[in-house]
């Protein structure tokens, strides 16, 4: 039998890219996270990313863990701080590709904070946020991106507080470019990592990833392969009672890229300033 | 006799195509036109499939005095097919002894065709070609107007270089179609519009009938057809979440007492990989393989 690969899909084979000794990974059955996984492989394969040149660093919960099954150069971080090592390590290692991957609790939350500035400062790094609604690791709390009315550990009579959409935030904060995908859509998503890699800037791309044993459970939003399937459907970005006034937007959660724009990279930037100093200038 | 009367005074004019091609553009450009030379115009569509490739077709009518907005079978007086299959699926609503049959020869094949295939081999689609056509029609004019206005720069103007033919058969001066055609277009496209109509315009002048097929016959792939698709699982990996087994179109796969995958029916798999794909376990893999025997 002679193999054929034709396609893109046909030649990449992500055990290429894993630390198969540490297989099966942790994730719960049907976690999205996987999916999502597999996508940003995709995306540094087609891209012809050398495995040595890529530095994968990500923060704690279920997100953090996906980044140390890469076999490339993975860096496992503090909770909420995987742009802050991110930003140090892009900064002395220009020749890198670097590539953040975090949660919802672990960017928006604990690291909402530098999310804002790593989007402020437009450092050429990659963030890829996974927003599975919950903190799926440390027991199923509430998280910023927790729909309207749902249940978690921490909001037994539901959750009310309003929601987070993290696109919006980036954008407002200054990243060159935003996008969101639902890992559903695992082509797309794959062309959407590989544009925000591509991308120089902060590129910064969110996920709508799935938990069915922690969130998925509790909510009854049904089996693994449902809410898959109705990834886009059952998220909820603003109070559920706000959807009333809004009966054309059968679609809450836009997905695609959202901004697009050309900034001063801070990296580059950062160097020239260097430079002037080190010449005896007074950097300006 | 009053059907027959109405008949003689009224021109009717059925244009069908696949959603978002701009069949409703073409009837609007149309219904305005016979308006401004002071005819009764009636016309009545049906739409709203129209964003995923549906069907859509309108009755346009006009004349001195329109009684009925619906055009009946055998009646038409003009077919006007922005889609190669619709146009044969309405053929039976021109009129055999005088009708004009204009369409685009440009397929598009609807996502349920691609079902039940076998390996390598292409959707099905309508086998009927031009010069079929041709014999059962007085008229019939069957081009690639998506390719002329792609010539042109902008493929969706398609429907505006139909328009250009069917100007050649009704009896309304060119000048007349470019102004209400330039109501009806974005401001932006006005120009390429223009363009296109007026290049639907000279294609007639020069249409023959055509020498060989003008619809090629889908061909075979001669290695595609013997691929074999081979789903290695590795099963340790597995957490049986059931999303390959409820995602898989040809249900080819199951879980088995254990809760891990198995496959069920393998000469189903046609290879598309959503299973592997959709895998948060990257526990399958799909190996596209060509036998020996044919690799040869």
């Amino acid at each position: 039998m002679n193999e054929i690969r034709v396609t893109s899909a046909d030649k990449f084979d992500i055990r290429d890219w894993l630390r198969t000794e540490l297989m099966p990974h942790f994730m719960c059955p049907g976690c999205g996270h996987g999916i999502a996984l597999r996508a940003l492989l995709w995306a540094c394969h087609e891209l012809g990313i050398d495995k040595d040149k890529l530095a994968i660093v990500s923060g704690i919960g279920c997100s953090g863990r996906t980044g140390a099954y890469i076999d490339a150069n993975t860096f496992h971080t503090t909770h909420g701080r995987p742009l802050a090592f991110a930003t140090g390590l892009k900064l002395a290692r220009p020749d890198l590709t670097v590539i953040v991957i975090t949660g919802d609790g672990d960017s928006l939350a604990i690291g909402g904070n530098h999310l804002i500035h790593a989007c402020r400062r437009n450092l050429d790094i990659t963030c890829m946020m996974l927003n599975n609604e919950v903190y799926g690791m440390t027991g199923g709390q509430v998280s910023p991106t927790t729909s309207a009315q749902r249940y978690t550990t921490t909001t037994p009579a539901g959750n009310m507080e309003p929601v987070f959409d993290a696109c919006r935030l980036a954008e407002g904060a200054g990243a060159s470019f935003v996008g969101r995908e639902a890992t559903l859509q695992i082509p797309t998503l794959k062309d959407l990592l590989k544009e925000a890699i591509a991308h120089e800037g902060f590129s910064f791309v969110e996920v709508i990833s799935d938990c069915t044993e922690i969130f998925g459970r509790k909510n009854a939003l049904g089996s693994s392969p449902e809410m898959v399937l109705k990834q886009k459907k059952v998220m909820i970005p603003e109070r559920s009672d706000n959807r009333i006034a809004q009966p054309f937007r059968p679609n809450p959660f836009p997905t695609g890229v959202f901004v697009r724009q050309e900034r001063p990279e801070y990296g580059a930037a950062y160097r020239q300033m260097c430079e002037r100093v080190q010449k005896g200038g007074k950097g300006r | 006799m009053g059907s027959d009367t109405e008949r003689d005074d009224v021109t009717s004019v059925l244009i069908v195509g696949v959603g978002g091609q701009g069949v409703i553009m073409v009837s609007k450009v149309l219904a305005t036109l016979c308006q401004e030379h002071g005819l009764e115009v009636k016309q009545s569509e049906v739409h709203g499939m129209a964003k995923r490739g549906g069907a859509v077709f309108s009755h346009v009518r006009f004349g001195r005095h329109v009684h009925s907005p619906v055009i009946p079978a055998g009646e038409a007086d003009v077919l006007l097919a922005l889609e190669w299959a619709e146009g044969l699926r309405w053929l039976h609503f021109l009129d055999p002894e005088n009708g004009t049959f204009i369409s685009d020869v440009r397929k598009i094949v609807p996502p349920f065709a691609c079902r039940d295939r076998g390996r390598g081999v292409a959707p099905q689609y309508a086998k009927t070609t031009p010069r079929d056509v041709l014999e059962k029609v007085s008229v019939g004019y069957a081009l690639d107007a998506t390719g002329i206005a792609a010539k042109l720069g902008n493929d969706r103007a398609a429907n505006t270089v139909l328009l250009g033919i069917l100007s050649t058969a009704l009896s309304f001066p060119e000048q007349a179609w470019l102004d209400v055609i330039e109501r009806f277009v974005p401001p932006k496209t006005r120009e390429i519009n223009s363009a296109a109509f007026l290049a639907g315009r000279e294609w007639v002048k020069e249409a023959t009938v055509p020498e060989g097929e003008v619809l090629p016959v889908p061909e075979v792939d001669t290695v595609l057809k013997n691929v074999v698709n081979r789903l290695e699982i590795t099963e340790e990996w597995c957490k049986g979440c059931d999303i390959c087994v409820k995602f898989c179109p040809e249900r080819c796969l199951a879980l088995n007492d254990a809760g891990k995958v198995v496959v069920k029916d393998a000469n189903a798999c046609t290879g598309c990989r959503l299973c592997e794909m959709l895998c948060p376990d990257f526990a399958i893999r799909l190996h596209k393989e060509l036998p020996a025997e044919v690799a040869q």
